[in-house]
């Protein structure tokens, strides 16, 4: 669009209104005329919902039926991070004239829902006009009681920030609220490992079996109210009234079924192993780790109900043949490297997992290894690396590493971290002449050898230790400089230490 | 063998004008500006205790006379432009306001703006220092597009002091204005460094994201007073009304001493009389250079462009090698160096480790640096305020300064130093800015409807908004609701969708494969990549070469890796332009002036080779790149009465000059930058079947230079015609009539005929302008 043409526009737009087209007033609307009221009415006829005229704004007012849906609050609230018994809930969801959380994006929809005894009632607050905003954020704050807690999906990052900002646009504070209970973060950490996204309606399907038949995409809601706003026909938004309805309903749901399969210990015990790895997670975040531990004891107990739910096919990506880009050099999504901080090892990323890899039952034994450990129980923790040793490769590597930390750190025993590290230093050697050797970790083994070797120096190192050393019969370059190093008196120790480029390593 | 014996600045000044006569030979004017004694003002008796204290602490007992001027007429509710030159104390001027702001209520804000985001570090730190020592603790902080979303939030809580860019308040926080509401309740003082700056397009945008700003802040309840700075230009209050829309006091009496300082304006020596050629003034700005430097005195140059300062460094840089100078303590400076890197340099500077810098004009604004010896500018940089500005980077408080100012082959530099009033008058340019250009305003409409909704009636920028507001309501965006109000009904975002530096939001990433590991090495703006990182191009960075392998025009990426080559390479850009609309036309002696809109096309399609030194051609290439599209407005005339009795190459060649001369004399007569006056010729244009000369405004937009040059066409033509009657070439230089092209043909006759015949003395005979 060019300044000039710009320019004609306007003078074009001034003739039409000086030959007659009307005062600029009267094109409001698409040139309809219609008022607030008549989109009022309009609205409320189409969604079957009331008018109410309210001092701030006439707003429209839906009340879908109610759902009986029992929740045990007690019950519920000995899960981590969920509301105290006593307190009231609150379900929300908005439907907003945007994505942005900025001023001038504008929530026309506002669903609420809350228990009364079994039975979950919802309200539903739609906006008919702009002018009518404060009558909506006056009725949607007299439904949320101070000691509320607001149960939403991805609240604390979209609805609620929006509904603030909304608020003091009318020059008003939000109310206030007991707390906030976002179940997005909860369904990533427990649920995410079996579904393909964290969005509500894939937890619908995986998670309560709900279908939604003719739901209205998200990015089309904004749109629809746009254009009722503009004179076009008030029926599109029935669906956004019904989807809206369902995202609440979906809320509770939710909560519920977290509550029955969840909040129960013995429930718990026939969910998926993932799930229980997740929760473990969960409570572990807020320093339960009694709890955490048995959740995980749990997950590795076998069961017939919980193998049985299928993992969704992660991209397993052999860590052997992954390019810097996390993805092998073949792969279309791989990312290009163009420098920056350094990756960790590859290592470290077989034993880290995300939120989507696969719990295996190796994967929840590393849990609980690391857990005994923050727990203090580092015999046990020892003996749970031990076992994960048999399964042998990268993680048998990471495991007896492991052994070695707790046993040198923790349990004041040199000889046998000395021990542990040189069986990795075996099984490092096996996998570089297997042609998947990886520089870093020999080279932070050798330094680990190396400072063992010199703290046991004064004490006679056990025998296991140099038993397990010469087992290697190895003529690999590992093996030759630990042979030296134990062969060599303290001094030139000393000068293999300071020669090491990555003796920082731990 | 060449001592290395440190020496004052005045000491190795004398020595080359008494004993390097070819250096000497070249001044046409040596001015000596006497050293300025302090005019001292005993701090006002309201200051807070704690910041006398703060001030006393950092050795500042008095104050100068503008410092005081400034906080008395702030401390008075008014707004403020303070225009003095560089160096002069000019943070303390809002500092202090703002430091008694938060003295007297705890609560309140300040803002502040800087044009760049580089820039205000340096007077943030400063404020830091001074509340410090004032015992106030005071969180400022910056904040653009670098701040972790963890520290931004806390900015927006508790940040006393916000330092950010027009481009960071247009998206970024008056859009989100909601989560500022402490800032906007409690805003006191706007600070906007840098007034001159904002000029132009940018200038326009700015001025209208001021009054969102402001528009903002009346709905909160809070009415900031405004300090603006500004380095000098003709008219800074009427900027600074024209951008703030407010009546600012203005204070440019400078209270702050200066130390001696000698002005020199040099011409490179003439190599071809015939042709009128002349050195270049890289060369002689690097032979000025040396001696200062050699005698450890910290140099700055300045280059007009990247690769000029690649180049001078690189000489630099070799010229010390050979006699083992202090070659790596100088380093070179501009826009495509790394944030990290800058800072590194600027510290240097400032400590002395680094002896010389060249740069371009990206060390010109607020950077402190300290202040140096020696500034040498390769070239007039194209406007006063910015020749000031980098003369203003030497001249330390207590010695002598040197400032050299080479003329390089432009008719406007050759002008500058053969008049030496027009540097050292105090006259400078004007800045222009169009606030109420349709284009900007409607896009900042949209912006302001955004944030917030329009009452009928209310006034945004020249008159109530309604009109407006309905015209763009029309498209879709916006709705006026039943109780009158205008509300945004889009779900689109409108500040994503205007860019305030329209020319070219997007750059072009540079990234260096030599190594194993790819690195970023810089980056470059649309326009200059197609001339600067075309494929085949050489890069310059840091005086190293680099050969550019790829340019991914689409993902906008330049690959390139490290070469080591005998030349550099420079491209043409093709430029084409065709007229979108007249808005005023008139007849003029010998055709017709005409003022419009203009499309210009640039098209970059070939490059050369050019050696080190000689600058000889050593071979091309082609560039295969998509053709720049700018919309502009323009000035043009028309010459209908030299469609006879000419010969075309020869009209050619007279319209090629007299548009030059014609360029030269509207840069000098408006003040702007010549490179703001694009030029085509067209021997006979399909617009207008005549021979045609356009000027056309070089910024997306224009900034309403163009029908001021349609207003004064005769003045122009009678300027333009003694600017070249009163060359003293043979046949046409580029000081008058531009680069020859043909070198048989007489281009200084044959301008003088054309310029005769567009004359307002037309029936004159032609002979006699020869």
């Amino acid at each position: 669009m060019s300044g000039a043409t710009l320019e004609r526009r306007l003078a074009n737009y001034r003739a039409t209104l000086a030959a007659g087209g009307g005062e600029p007033g009267d094109r409001r609307d698409g040139g309809v005329g219609r008022g607030s009221i008549d989109l009022g009415r309009r609205l409320a006829e189409a969604v079957d919902g009331e008018l109410v005229l309210d001092p701030g704004g006439a707003v429209v007012r839906c009340e879908p039926a109610t759902v009986i849906l029992p929740l045990d609050r007690e019950r519920l609230s000995g899960l981590p991070g969920l509301p105290p018994p006593g307190v009231p809930l609150v379900c929300l969801d908005t439907e907003t004239t945007g994505l942005a959380t900025a001023s001038g994006t504008v929530a026309f929809l506002v669903g609420l829902g809350w228990w009364e005894a079994d039975r979950f009632r919802q309200v539903q607050l739609l906006l008919p006009d702009h002018p009518a905003e404060r009558g909506l954020l006056t009725r949607v704050a007299a439904h949320i009681p101070a000691t509320a807690w607001l149960v939403t999906y991805n609240g604390r990052g979209f609805d609620w920030p929006l509904l603030v900002a909304r608020y003091r646009m009318i020059g008003s504070a939000a109310p206030a609220l007991g707390g906030h209970l976002d179940l997005l973060p909860f369904v990533r950490r427990v649920f995410r490992h079996r579904m393909t996204d964290a969005r509500l309606r894939t937890v619908e399907t995986e998670l309560l079996g709900t279908h939604r038949h003719g739901d209205v995409d998200g990015w089309q809601i904004p749109g629809r109210f746009l254009d009722f706003l503009r004179g076009a026909p008030a029926e599109p938004l029935v669906d956004v009234v019904r989807h809206n309805r369902e995202d609440v309903r979906s809320l509770a749901r939710l909560l519920g079924r977290i509550d029955t399969d969840y909040a129960d210990p013995t429930a718990r015990g026939r969910a998926p192993r993932g799930d229980l790895a997740g929760l473990a997670r969960a409570f572990a975040r807020d320093r339960r780790l009694d709890e955490a531990l048995s959740c995980l004891e749990a997950a590795l107990t076998d069961r017939a109900e919980r193998d049985a739910v299928a993992q969704p096919a992660a991209p397993e990506i052999d860590d052997d043949i992954a390019g810097p880009g996390g993805r092998p050099w073949w792969h279309p999504r791989r990312v290009a490297d163009v420098g920056g901080a350094q990756r960790p090892p590859a290592w470290t990323r077989v034993v880290e997992g995300r939120l989507d890899s696969p719990w295996t039952t190796e994967r929840v034994a590393i849990e609980r290894a690391r857990l005994l450990r923050r727990m203090g129980r580092y015999e046990e923790a020892v003996a749970t690396w031990q076992d994960l040793t048999a399964g042998g490769g990268a993680v048998a590597i990471h495991a007896w590493i492991e052994v070695a930390k707790l046993r040198e750190h923790r349990l004041g025993d040199p000889g046998g971290a000395f021990d542990a590290t040189a069986r990795a230093v075996a099984l490092a050697e096996r996998r570089r002449r297997l042609g998947m050797g990886d520089p870093v970790m020999e080279r932070a083994l050798v330094d680990r050898l190396v400072r063992l070797r010199r703290r046991t120096a004064d004490q006679p190192v056990a025998g296991t230790a140099t038993g397990g050393t010469s087992g290697t019969r190895g003529s690999g370059a590992m093996s030759d400089q630990v042979a030296r190093t134990q062969s060599r008196s303290g001094s030139n120790e000393q000068a293999i230490v300071r020669r090491s480029p990555a003796r920082a390593f731990r | 063998m060449r001592t290395y014996a440190p020496a004052a600045t005045e000491v190795v000044l004398d020595r080359i004008l008494d004993e390097e006569p070819s250096l000497a030979g070249g001044v046409t004017h040596h001015a000596v500006i006497p050293a300025r004694q302090p005019i001292w003002v005993d701090p006002p008796d309201w200051l807070d205790p704690r910041i006398r204290a703060g001030l006393g602490e950092r050795g500042i007992d008095r104050l100068y006379s503008h410092q005081a001027e400034a906080i008395e007429a702030v401390r008075a509710g008014n707004d403020v432009v303070v225009v003095t030159p560089t160096a002069s104390g000019k943070t303390l001027c809002y500092a202090l306001p703002v430091l008694q702001a938060i003295a007297d209520d705890a609560a309140a804000r300040a803002l502040f703006l800087f044009p760049t985001k580089a820039l205000g570090q340096d007077q943030v730190a400063e404020l830091g220092d001074l509340s410090r020592a004032a015992g106030l603790e005071i969180s400022a902080a910056t904040y653009d597009g670098d701040t972790p979303a963890p520290i931004r939030s806390a900015i927006r809580g508790a940040g006393q002091v916000v330092v950010t860019n027009p481009d960071m308040l247009h998206s970024a926080i008056l859009p989100h204005h909601t989560k500022w509401f402490q800032l906007f309740e409690q805003l006191r003082v706007i600070v906007i460094d840098e007034l001159h700056t904002y000029r132009g397009v940018f200038g326009s945008h700015v001025a209208n994201v001021i009054r969102r700003l402001l528009r903002l802040c009346a709905h909160y309840g809070s009415r900031p007073v405004i300090v603006c700075c500004s380095a000098t230009i003709a008219n800074p209050l009427e900027l600074a009304t024209t951008l703030t829309g407010r009546a600012p006091i203005l204070v440019d009496r400078n209270g702050a001493p200066s130390g001696e300082r000698h002005v020199l304006l040099v011409e490179p020596p003439l190599t071809d009389r015939a042709t009128g050629a002349r050195g270049s003034a890289m060369t002689v700005a690097h032979r000025w250079a040396l001696p200062f430097l050699r005698a450890g005195r910290q140099t700055v140059v300045f280059g007009r462009s990247r690769t000029a300062v690649e180049i001078m460094l690189s000489t630099l840089r070799e010229a010390l090698r050979q006699d083992l100078g202090p070659r790596s303590r100088v380093r070179g400076y501009r826009g495509g160096y790394l944030p990290l890197e800058r800072r590194q340099i600027e510290r240097g500077l400032r400590e002395g480790e680094i002896l010389g810098v060249v740069a371009t004009n990206a060390l010109e604004l607020g950077v402190d640096i300290g202040r140096l010896d020696v500034s040498i500018l390769a070239g007039y940089p194209g406007s006063v305020a910015a020749t000031w500005q980098q003369i203003g980077r030497a001249g330390r408080r207590g010695g002598t300064s040197v400032a050299v100012l080479v003329a390089s082959g432009a008719p406007v530099d050759r002008y500058v130093v053969h008049h030496p009033e027009f540097l050292l008058d105090g006259r400078s340019e004007e800045a222009r800015l169009d606030p109420d250009n349709l284009h900007v305003l409607i896009a900042h409409l949209r912006c302001a409807t955004f944030e917030l909704p329009f009452e009928p009636g209310e006034v945004f920028g020249p008159a109530a908004a309604d009109e407006l507001l309905a015209f763009v309501a029309e498209s879709g965006h916006i709705r006026q609701a039943d109780d009158g109000r205008w509300y945004w009904s889009s779900e689109n975002f409108p500040a994503s969708e205007v860019s305030l530096r329209s020319a070219a939001p997007e750059n072009v990433v540079i990234i260096d494969t030599t190594l194993d590991r790819p690195r970023v090495l810089g980056e470059v703006d649309l326009f200059s990549a197609q001339v600067l990182v075309h494929e085949r191009a050489i890069y310059m960075h840091e005086s190293v070469q680099y050969y550019v392998d790829r340019l991914e025009w689409g993902e906008r990426k330049a690959y390139v890796h490290k070469i080591d080559a005998d030349h550099y390479t420079y491209a043409n850009r093709a430029v084409t332009l065709k007229p979108l609309d007249v808005f005023g036309e008139a007849p003029a002696p010998g055709g017709r002036r005409i003022h419009g809109e203009v499309m210009v096309a640039s098209l970059v399609t070939l490059f050369k080779k050019l050696k080190f030194g000689t600058d000889e051609n050593v071979g091309w290439g082609p560039i295969d790149l998509p053709e720049l599209e700018l919309q502009t407005t323009a000035y043009w005339l028309t010459a209908e009465g030299a469609s006879g009795g000419w010969r075309r190459n020869e009209l050619d060649v007279a319209l090629m000059g007299a548009g030059r001369a014609i360029q030269t004399v509207a840069a000098v007569l408006l003040m702007v930058d010549p490179r703001d006056l694009g030029l085509v010729t067209q021997v006979r244009s399909p617009h207008h079947e005549a021979p045609t000369i356009y000027l056309y405004e070089a910024v997306p937009g224009g900034i309403g230079l163009s029908p001021r040059l349609w207003e004064r066409h005769d003045e122009l033509i009678a300027a333009a015609t003694d600017l070249i009657r009163g060359c003293d070439c043979d046949s046409g230089c580029p000081a008058c009539t531009g680069p020859r092209l043909e070198p048989e043909i007489d281009a200084r006759a044959l301008a003088l005929r054309l310029l005769a015949q567009l004359s307002a003395d037309a029936r004159q005979p032609v002979e006699a302008a020869s």
